[in-house]
């Protein structure tokens, strides 16, 4: 696979680790990641979210469980430890729908240097979704 | 059983999906093109992983052992 869009709407610690850990993959292999975080997984592009990313819901209870499964696996315990380690690989782009940087407070000050900037969900959908050789949603 | 020597070993024991992938990109870019490396595993999912990651890539799958402790894969760099 030459190229991999990722659209990342969910956020909440668990979710986020599949559409990363895809992207881990993919990037180690020299695949072109490219990541949308849209919704409140916008936040997980500030410091204060990746960091602050926790279980929700039903699962919340085993936050402390599923980090210490994380770590055990061999992925950083952290979501931010792992931005910066997909970013390590030179082939992971991490971008922030400007209409959600706008609704959930994410700026050009609070954005991690690990992200590409804040984009128009149109120039990522056509200039990276489209022409991606694949494209996924979560 | 064939005698396999290893020109590098990575053991990836006790770790799961993406990190076998992801070290085995790493290792494999550290040897020469004809070295072999080695993998150990734990993870089931490198069972399928490896193979067809091989074939991807231009490497050689030469040999892939199964075992109580868990895996084995001979790589040949392309």
């Amino acid at each position: 696979m030459k190229s991999l869009a990722i659209v990342v709407r969910e956020d909440g610690y668990d979710k986020l680790l599949t559409p990363l850990a895809f992207a881990y993959l993919q990037g180690a292999e020299g695949t072109q990641v490219d990541l949308l975080f849209v919704n409140w997984a916008v936040k997980a592009l500030t410091e204060e979210g990746a960091q602050g990313q926790v279980i929700q819901g039903e699962h919340a209870d085993q936050d402390g469980w599923v980090r210490q499964q994380v770590e055990k696996a061999g992925l950083p315990p952290d979501i931010y430890d792992v931005i910066k380690a997909l970013k390590a690989t030179d082939n992971v782009n991490f971008y922030a729908c400007s209409l959600a940087a706008s609704i959930f407070g994410v700026n050009e000050d609070n954005l991690i240097p690990e992200a590409s900037g804040i984009v128009g969900a149109s120039w990522f959908l056509n200039e990276k979704a489209a022409k991606a050789e694949h494209c996924q949603y979560f | 059983m064939t005698d396999i020597k290893a020109d590098s070993k990575l053991d990836t024991s006790g770790k799961c999906c993406p990190m076998p992938i992801v070290e085995t990109n790493v290792a494999i870019k550290k040897i020469n093109s004809g070295d072999i490396l080695e993998i150990v595993a734990t993870d089931p999912g490198t069972v399928t992983d490896i193979p067809a990651w091989c074939e991807r890539t231009g490497h050689t799958l030469v040999e892939s052992r199964t075992s109580e402790g868990g895996f084995q894969f001979y790589v040949k760099k392309g």
